[in-house]
């Protein structure tokens, strides 16, 4: 099958960018293994500030991390447009809550929003007066907060159904496949997939945890790492959650959806079964992250979880992967950092504005593959 | 027995103790207990604790199942809106309690099956607890009186065993909600507030099944309830559903159910069984008689007894809607002919079949293999009943429909195996158990070969039918669902929320299944199902976090 691009990977990178593609009257063809999409499992937290979990646990990526900040900031601003432009998907921008239960975390708090103010971001440290004139839900040993105004959240589920259809409409060709082998030539990019051959002029990878090994063979290196991760979801209550709620500490993300239902996450771990099966709900997950949860905030402790799942997510160095690989160039890297979902829309269009020769929305040097390059 | 007294919404209800609050609400003639994100009104509908629809605020706390919550003298019992507010001035709870057990048996479910392989196990001595669900033990066939009344020889025989299995010396909990299942195994539970933990060395799963639903325009409106609810309010309770009461669908228990009400003083207006009569074939009918001459006995004293009462049997009718009428309901059956017939009452009770509660097994990673004949999983199980899991048994009509005889001699031969595994005991005496299973066996396949629980397909409903209770999915936003994103049960479920809300796509998911088998021409497998996911059942946060104080450290 030819068409003129190709895109490897229908997650949100891999549908904004087809979507941008095919807006040039492209023939775009997307090719999806249907599998373990961190997409469909996501909790929807649109983050922007430093993750404490990530510092926690890569400390090396850190500095990567600090230094991306802006582009969370400016993929933030994105969801607003795609919103506009898609329909609605519950998107709430009303800020992010990092909670501190003692001096020493609000101390790691001040350091924190010190080093994000000066990369732009609109931050501000809460005390407990403040926190319960916004947040009168939140348990008696939280001492104080630093809010991220530019954090909020969405609905996954929406969004992936709007982008659906939205690629529908446009004729972007949606393949279900698992592509095993890439090669380039001098004029074409050709996929070997399990039930077909996909060429075209250039293709886009944005296969999340297969990306790596998709282009592993073409010479380049990318550390692509799946990481299965842990979800609760509680029945509705009122709406009365307004912030994306995190920890300084601990692992933990708290939303309330549109829906009224309260969704508990934060990068807990799950069974990792390997990447073709879906990965296995750990008892010590759901019970750790659970409690933790009914910790901060005692007010939800007599709703009911109804569900609990568990996603595969994907973690490289902690910046995003853009740019056309080195020494074969008609191949375009399109993932994202970590809290992927945040960066998509920014991503998939640096990547899209590669392959179509335009401005990219901001500067894509830093997240060249070609530091992967050896 | 005490007498009671309650608010709902603030009115005063007299109840007797020991009633389920669902009970005692029906009597007063209240059926309306919870209002959808949708605006609509629901009421019971399974009456054991599965569809999530009887929800009541109790005591300001919200979503506890009226059907599994018993009345107390003064509770403040509550509408259930479907954004119930959160308490500002909740605690945590400072001192979470937890119960740390480790029997060499645990058996799951206190019906039949549970509870005859209770007493098997601890006569072997083996340490055995029991965890039920119910308020009332004895599960679907054997039901008590919540007053320990008897109403008839089947109660009567359900008491002996409860009684046997509470003096053999097995522990045995009830009003438990297990809500996670693990390797290891590890299941966990929250019981009257507080946690229990429980790591044994082996496992006998006995949840059971519950009704299969007919699902058509209306099959949520309050005063529609699966036969099996209807039962539980009377059996249990001493409350009838209704006055004037239509029981449909297809099977022995529509029967059954249909003439219990109708001697404690309903009026039954129409009892519609969806296959032909078993006149029509004389020669299932025999067989039926030659593998279960007892059983086929009893059915044909339930038909007389109907018969002598004047209550309409009608076989080759199909309910096709309900609709609400008057304070009441009208129920519009079709005919094999295509032509239709209406009733109206107040109650419109069905049963279709059963769907199996292997929710427990499929997580544990039992192997299941899909029965065509009955339209649902089986499980796969060895000559001791032990599951492809090893130390994890399996009873009753959770495997697969069996009837409650054939689940008492599975019990005991799992009892007795499991028991063994754990050191007490060599496992044998088991050949008139077998021997028993088998006749049970053929009598079951002879019998439902007399009725007819093939589902209606799906897309031969009208759009606007609910598919999935919880959501208000309906039958038309699932197909155009489908067509957008083909595939499996999952991505269904992602692109319409079908099986999303609290009662897990116990109704939806097996019908959405069957869809998809029928479009894509794939067999139905275990896979073909909504992956099976903790929590089992809904569980309190609060809850969760007792186990976790309890279990810290222990992982
Ligand atoms: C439980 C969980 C919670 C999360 N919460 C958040 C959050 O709150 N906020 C946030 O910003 N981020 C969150 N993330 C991260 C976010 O989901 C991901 O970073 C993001 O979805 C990545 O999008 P993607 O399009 O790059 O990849 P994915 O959505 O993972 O899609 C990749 C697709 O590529 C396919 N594929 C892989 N290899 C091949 C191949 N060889 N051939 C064809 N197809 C292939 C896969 O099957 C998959 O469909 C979370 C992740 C998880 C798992
Ligand atoms: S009627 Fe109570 S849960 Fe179904």
């Amino acid at each position: 099958m030819t068409s003129d691009l190709l895109v490897i990977g229908g997650g949100i990178v891999g549908q904004i960018a087809a979507l941008e593609l095919a807006g040039t009257g492209a023939r775009v063809t997307l090719v999806d293994a249907a599998h373990n999409a961190g997409s469909t499992t996501n909790a929807g937290s649109l983050h922007v500030q430093m993750q404490s979990r990530f510092i926690r646990l890569y400390p090396e990526h850190a500095p990567n991390l600090e230094r991306a900040l802006p582009y969370y900031k400016q993929a933030a601003e994105c969801w607003d447009t795609l919103e506009a432009g898609l329909g609605p998907m519950h998107l709430v921008r009303k800020g992010g809550l990092m909670l501190a239960e003692s001096s020493g975390q609000m101390a790691f708090l001040e350091e924190k929003s010190r080093r994000e103010e000066a990369k732009g971001l609109d931050v501000a440290l809460l005390d407990r007066a403040e926190l319960d004139r916004i947040a009168p839900w939140i348990g008696p040993w939280i001492v104080g907060a630093e809010l991220c105004r530019d954090e909020g959240s969405l609905n996954p589920l929406l969004v992936n159904r709007l982008l659906a259809k939205a690629c529908a409409d446009l004729g972007v060709i949606c393949i279900s496949d698992r592509i095993d082998g890439l090669t380039v030539t001098a004029d074409r990019v050709s996929a070997r997939g399990l039930q077909g051959r996909y060429r075209a002029s250039e293709a886009v990878v944005a296969a999340a945890w297969g990306s790596g090994a998709l282009v592993r063979a073409l010479g380049v290196d990318i550390p692509t790492a799946p990481e299965p991760l842990h979800m609760n979801i509680t029945e509705a209550c009122e709406q009365k959650i307004d912030h994306l709620v995190q920890h300084a500490e601990r692992s933990l993300t708290l939303k309330q959806f549109g829906t009224g239902q309260i969704v508990i996450g934060g990068g807990w771990s799950a069974h990792d079964h390997g990447v073709d099966t879906v990965p296995g709900v750990r008892a010590g997950s759901l019970l750790g992250n659970v409690a933790l949860a009914a910790r901060l905030a005692p007010a939800i402790g007599t709703l009911r979880i109804i569900r609990t799942w568990a996603g595969m997510n994907t973690t490289a160095d902690g910046t995003s992967i853009v740019g056309r690989l080195p020494g074969a160039e008609r191949v375009i890297m399109a993932v994202p950092g970590d809290a992927g979902y945040t960066l998509a829309p920014l991503v998939a269009q640096m990547a899209a504005s590669i392959v179509l020769g335009r401005d990219p929305p901001a500067d894509p040097a830093p997240c060249s593959p070609a530091r992967f390059a050896a | 027995m005490t007498e009671i007294t309650f608010t709902f919404n603030g009115a005063g209800v007299a109840a007797s103790g020991g009633q389920s609050l669902a009970a005692a609400l029906i009597a007063a003639g209240r059926r309306e207990f919870r209002v959808t994100a949708g605006g609509k009104r629901r009421g019971v509908f399974c009456g054991i604790g599965v569809c999530q629809d009887c929800l009541v605020t109790v005591d300001g706390t919200p979503n506890r199942r009226a059907c599994m919550t018993g009345a107390v003298d003064g509770m403040a019992v509550e509408t259930q809106s479907a954004f119930p507010a959160l308490r500002s001035d909740a605690e945590v709870p400072d001192t979470p309690r937890a119960r740390v057990l480790t029997p060499d048996v645990l058996v799951i479910g206190g019906g039949a099956g549970g509870l005859s392989a209770t007493i098997a196990a601890r006569r072997a001595g083996a340490e055995v607890v029991t965890l039920d669900e119910r308020t009332v033990p004895g599960g679907q066939y054997y039901k008590q009186s919540a007053d320990g009344g008897l109403l008839d020889a089947q109660q009567a025989e359900g008491a002996t065993l409860v009684e046997d299995a509470r003096s053999s010396g097995a522990e045995i909990i009830n009003s438990v909600e297990i809500w996670g299942a693990f390797d290891g195994p590890l299941i966990l539970a929250e019981s009257e507030n507080a946690a229990l933990i429980v790591r044994p060395r082996t496992v006998i799963v006995a949840t059971g099944a519950y009704d299969r639903p007919i699902i058509v325009p209306g099959w949520t409106l309050p005063g529609v309830m699966t036969t099996g609810a209807a039962q539980t309010l009377w059996r249990s309770y001493r409350t009838l559903p209704g006055r004037r009461i239509v029981v449909c669908g297809s099977g022995p228990l529509n029967l059954q159910v249909a003439l219990e009400l109708a001697v404690g003083g309903a009026e039954i207006a129409l009892v519609a069984e969806a296959a032909p009569s078993a006149f029509r074939h004389p020669l299932r009918g025999a067989r039926c008689s030659i593998h279960g001459p007892t059983l086929a006995w009893k059915g044909l004293a339930m038909l007389c007894g109907l018969r002598w009462r004047r209550v309409p049997v009608r076989n080759g009718l199909r309910l096709a809607a309900v609709e609400q009428y008057e304070g009441g309901l009208s129920a519009t059956f079709r005919r094999t002919d295509g032509g239709t017939c209406t009733v109206r009452a107040d109650a419109v009770c069905m049963n279709a079949g059963f769907e199996p509660q292997n929710e427990i097994l499929r997580l544990l990673g039992a192997r299941m293999t899909y029965d065509p004949a009955v339209g649902h999983l089986r499980c796969e199980r060895s000559q001791t009943l032990e599951t492809s899991v090893s130390g994890i048994f399996a009873v009753g009509d959770c495997v697969g429909l069996g009837g409650a005889p054939a689940a008492c001699a599975e019990g005991r031969i799992a009892g007795l195996s499991a028991a063994a595994l754990s050191g007490h005991g060599d496992g044998r005496g088991l050949a008139s158990d077998r021997r028993a299973l088998r006749r049970h066996r053929r009598f079951q396949n002879a019998l439902w070969q007399l009725h007819d629980v093939s589902p209606t397909p799906l897309d031969s409903l009208p759009e606007d039918t609910v598919l999935c209770r919880c959501e208000e999915v309906t039958v038309g936003e699932t197909l155009a669902g489908y067509a957008v994103n083909p595939g499996h049960l999952g991505t269904l479920k992602r692109a319409t929320r079908i099986g999303m809300g609290p009662c897990q796509g116990r109704y939806c998911g097996p019908a959405a299944a069957r869809l998809i088998a029928e479009k894509t021409g794939e067999a139905l497998t275990d896979r073909s199902f909504f992956a099976p996911r903790v929590p089992v059942k809904p569980v309190t946060i609060n809850a969760v976090f007792s186990a976790e104080e309890a279990l810290r450290g222990d992982e």
